[in-house]
């Protein structure tokens, strides 16, 4: 295998943008320039003078030629609220975000296509628009969906263990709230592709920057109306994804112009619209009680968190879906009597939702973090007290946990003790102490947690099920196929070393294909990746292992149980000089089969092909209901130092400590962990999407949202623990949401802990300069007003 | 209105005809196929279509094309030499300073004229994230960039370098 990353650094990717076709046509979307409004009338007369212009095509088009998007999961139950909308992929009636495209112009060329789209004469009767969750859940709020009774997409209501026990043993209740603000995942590649329809063939070829191919075509087939087996959708190289490129619908309009035009036609979408009408995340609102007792044991939780979903209509049922892992989630890594959980979700004038890193567990698991630690202050522990006290321990699992998960694996007190040692506590709490006697504000902050990976759930489209395919060609390389999409996420060079190591190959032989919609899997969500794609992968390596040694036996004239294999060869343990390259044997097996050569036995099952496709799918979750399989455990330790005058947070020390299972491939666990913790520093600190007044979106670039730069990223120090998984072919658990999760609860802790002399809460995300100044200044005059 | 343009692109001389708003980045992408050239926010804050101008790093989403009339423009393709990686980028594969890659060649663009004017002097970490700043990256946390840019400063101090 030719490194994948050489081919990169050398500019030889090969992104959605870099795709041309000839003939090919482009398409550009004019979006709506208000939150919520009816669609009064659309002109493309004058757009359609521009020469070079192809076609234009509005929600009209949509509702003729396309069905309505189809359901990607559903969960009605009694007693639960739960409501999708009805929509195509561009309205024809009404907007209902700001953004949001009414109308697509094809042309010769982009340039062009652009200049058509200003020209569209759109008419809007604007609406009062909605756009803050708990203002949506009242009776007076603007409705988003008419024939919807409220803007209450969903509720969900969960009894885990016994809560009401729980609140009885009860030295002590805690009334916790936890806000996050909206943020967007923002690769710095935005979305993209090419679509082709085959008139003569009837049939549709897309190509882009698809995270989840399989389930792609599933979504746009249904739109489009076409059977399955005549999409085909092909991931190229992705410029960065976390959960943002999982979601189609744009797609489909792009689709439908192929098929209209007649010709390829490419749609690379501008960033801003990126912004703007990507999947947002997190906004959430939580609160509720936590039940302890005072020497620190916890007992239970009842709470209730509201999500702003922004528009449901893109991905229906994917962004209600998040709310079950985040209201499951609380419970985490800590031994608990019982919590009752509420979940709702309200849809609101805002772009949707959909996943990134994180996803929905990652809420509870920073409420849960942040409930503990204010735990801790109540009772004058320290937050590392309170986690040991609470942790479930190393001979407990599998431990099944009270929300249902059947955790793996782990020794929670190993990993915040290591944490621990590469951070003196006692020296900065110290420095602490002496640092605000000069007025300045050091922090300290802790936080612990576990990543559930792997998801799979019935009733929606991530239903875990995975393929993979590993076969052997007629030239001795290797071939290896699965679901899982490479975002950058080292997803080749992973499954290229698990083959290679249970097949005794040399990396340079094998070869992981791109990602087709060919074979079944939800791709790299939900941290998946090191979970189902690699077990199945695994799987059918070991199988094709066995045929391997099957054929090789025939061949060389001995025992199977004496045959082995490694760099390449295949050999006798006994005599190691009588080998087979791979090649040779390949050679043999495809060429001249028999009957001389191949054992008769072998050729009679047909078994001689070397060509493995195996399904995984996970050993907990078909007795348990387990959603997740692998847990994979992190600590996190900051310390920080806030900026009375600006507001400021410089991170002086960030330590890390890891534990994935079996590691394949450290540097790339290592990268993970590096862009995750940045990505939650980001949101700790800066991301922001900040609307006006009509719900319209103000954050559309880079200018005015701010992701960590290279000054703003510290440098950060990782340690592993590897305590392998026993329900994964490899050990290894699935990782990259743990690091974001934990580093965004851990800064935000941290900068609590500076602010701790003037008793600032730090409760709404991101802690901005401006944020912590306000914060400061509301504080002083408080106390002023006290005095 | 097309204006003729000559430029040098890696090495070779090209002469081109370009619209008169036409970015650099957009004749170097279409007219000139250097795909390493990525596009993304278009705006000057990204860093992903860094080129070099005359050896200074520019956003050539922001530069039009006819103002760097007679220039020589290099791009990642140019560090190539006989179909092998340049140091800096073996440097970017040894650390795992790429992930998804698309801030990639940008990233070399900017270290590349970094550690060539530093010659002789040492490159802190402060200097290096301070140098890289116009360059996004969100994947990559930035760690094993500045490992990278390193690594490639010592394979430069070592003599291997083109
Ligand atoms: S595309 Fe030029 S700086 Fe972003
Ligand atoms: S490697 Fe993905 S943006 Fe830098």
């Amino acid at each position: 295998m030719k490194k994948r990353e050489e081919r990169l650094v050398m500019g030889k990717g090969q992104y959605a943008d870099d795709l041309e076709f000839a003939g090919m046509a482009h398409l550009v979307f004019v979006g709506s320039p208000y939150a919520h409004a009816l669609i009064r009338s659309i002109n493309t007369d004058k757009a359609m003078t521009l020469p070079g212009v192809v076609r234009v095509i509005t929600g009209q088009d949509m509702v003729q030629h396309t069905h309505p998007l189809p359901v990607q999961a559903n969960f009605k139950k009694p007693g639960w609220t739960w409501r999708l909308a009805n929509v195509h992929a561009m309205p024809h009636d009404k907007v209902r975000w700001y953004g949001e495209p009414v109308a697509a112009v094809v042309a010769e060329d982009e340039e062009t296509a652009r200049r058509a789209a200003d020209l569209v004469e759109i008419v809007y009767d604007p609406l009062p628009a909605t756009g803050n969750a708990l203002e949506a859940l009242t009776p007076e709020s603007p409705r988003v969906y008419d024939d919807w009774e409220d803007n209450k997409q969903v509720h969900l209501k969960f009894d885990f263990g016994d809560p009401d026990k729980a609140f009885e043993m009860a030295d002590q209740t805690l009334r916790v709230t936890y806000r996050e603000g909206r943020v967007h995942g923002l690769p710095i590649e935005p979305r993209g592709c090419v679509a082709v329809y085959d008139g003569k063939n009837d049939a549709l070829d897309i190509w882009g920057s698809f995270q989840t191919p399989f389930l792609a075509r599933h979504n746009i087939a249904a739109t489009m109306g076409m059977p399955e087996a005549k999409v085909k959708i092909s991931a190229v190289d992705i410029g960065g994804a976390f959960g943002l490129k999982i979601h189609t619908w744009k797609e489909n309009v792009v689709a439908l112009a192929s098929k209209l035009t007649g010709r390829p036609v490419k749609w690379m979408e501008p960033h801003r619209d990126f912004m703007a009408t990507g999947p947002h995340q997190r906004d959430v609102f939580w609160e509720g009680d936590i039940a302890f007792k005072n020497d620190g044991t916890l007992l239970g939780l009842k709470a209730q968190v509201v999500h702003d979903l922004g528009v449901e209509s893109t991905n229906k049922g994917i962004a209600a879906l998040s709310i079950f892992p985040a209201c499951s989630a609380p419970a985490s890594m800590y031994k608990w009597i019982g919590m009752h959980i509420e979940g709702i979700g309200a849809v609101t004038n805002k772009s949707f939702y959909c996943a990134y890193r994180g996803y929905g567990k990652d809420k509870g698991l920073k409420f849960i973090e942040s409930a503990i630690n204010q735990v801790a202050k109540k009772l004058g522990m320290t937050p590392e007290a309170i986690r040991f006290k609470n942790f479930i321990q190393p001979d407990e699992f599998p431990f099944h946990q009270i929300n249902n998960y059947v955790i793996d694996s782990g020794d929670y007190p190993a990993t915040l003790n290591k944490a621990m040692e590469m951070v003196d506590m006692d020296g900065f709490r110290k420095k602490k102490a002496d640092l605000e006697k000069q007025g300045r504000c050091l922090g300290i902050g802790v936080s612990t947690t576990i990543e559930p990976a792997g998801v799979a759930v019935p009733n929606c489209q991530m239903g875990g099920i995975t393929q993979a395919r590993v076969m052997i060609t007629p030239d001795g390389s290797v071939e290896v196929h699965s679901d899982r999409t490479e975002i950058g996420q080292g997803a080749e060079i992973s499954h290229a070393t698990i083959a290679g190591n249970i097949l005794g190959m040399d990396l340079a032989h094998i070869h992981v294909k791109k990602v087709t919609s060919d074979y079944i899997g939800q791709g790299p969500l939900s941290s998946r990746g090191a979970v189902y794609p690699a077990s199945a992968v695994a799987k059918a390596a070991k199988l094709l292992r066995k045929k391997v040694v099957q054929c090789a036996a025939g061949l060389l004239m001995v025992e199977q149980s004496d045959v082995d294999m490694a760099d390449g060869f295949v050999f006798s343990t006994k005599k190691p000089e009588t080998r087979l390259s791979y090649r040779e044997l390949a050679d043999k097996v495809f060429f001249f089969p028999g009957p001389r050569g191949l054992d008769p036995e072998i050729l009679k099952n047909h078994d001689h092909l070397l060509d493995v496709t195996a399904t995984w799918y996970s050993p907990t979750t078909p007795d348990t209901g387990s959603s997740y399989t692998t847990f994979c455990v992190s600590a996190d330790i900051a310390v920080v130092e806030v900026d009375v005058d600006t507001g400021v947070t410089d991170i002086v020390k960030y330590v890390h400590v890891h534990d994935a299972g079996t590691i394949i491939n450290r540097q790339v666990i290592d990268g993970q962990i590096h862009g995750g913790i940045i990505q939650g520093i980001g949101e700790a600190l800066y991301e922001s999407l900040d609307y006006d007044d009509q719900s319209r979106l103000l954050s559309t670039s880079f200018s005015n949202y701010f992701i960590p730069t290279s000054i703003e990223a510290p440098d950060i120090e990782i340690a592993h623990l590897e305590t392998p998984s026993p329900f994964s072919e490899t050990g290894s658990k699935g990782m990259g949401e743990a690091p974001i999760i934990g580093s965004k609860a851990v800064i935000l802790d941290a900068v609590e802990d500076a602010l701790s002399g003037f008793g600032i809460r730090v409760n709404d995300s991101p802690a901005s300069p401006e944020k912590v100044r306000q914060w400061i200044l509301e504080t002083q005059r408080k106390t002023k007003g006290e005095d | 209105m097309k204006i003729p343009l000559n430029l040098t692109i890696n090495g070779d001389t090209v002469e081109l005809t370009v619209d008169a708003n036409e970015t650099l980045l957009h004749v170097l992408r279409n007219s000139a196929s250097l795909q390493s050239v990525h596009r993304s926010c278009e705006e000057g804050e990204c860093g992903a279509c860094t080129v070099l101008v005359n050896n200074e790093p520019v956003n050539s989403c922001l530069v039009l094309a006819v103002s760097v009339q007679g220039a020589s423009v290099m791009t990642a393709e140019g560090l190539v030499r006989n179909n092998e990686p340049h140091p800096i980028m073996k440097a970017f594969t040894d650390e795992l300073g790429i992930q998804c890659g698309f801030c990639t060649p940008g990233m070399l663009m900017t270290a590349y004229a970094l550690i060539n004017r530093c010659e002789g002097s040492e490159l802190t970490d402060e200097f290096i994230r301070k140098s890289l700043q116009g360059n996004l990256c969100r994947c990559t946390g930035y760690v094993n960039i500045v490992k990278a840019v390193k690594k490639a400063k010592q394979n430069k101090d070592a003599g291997y370098w083109w």
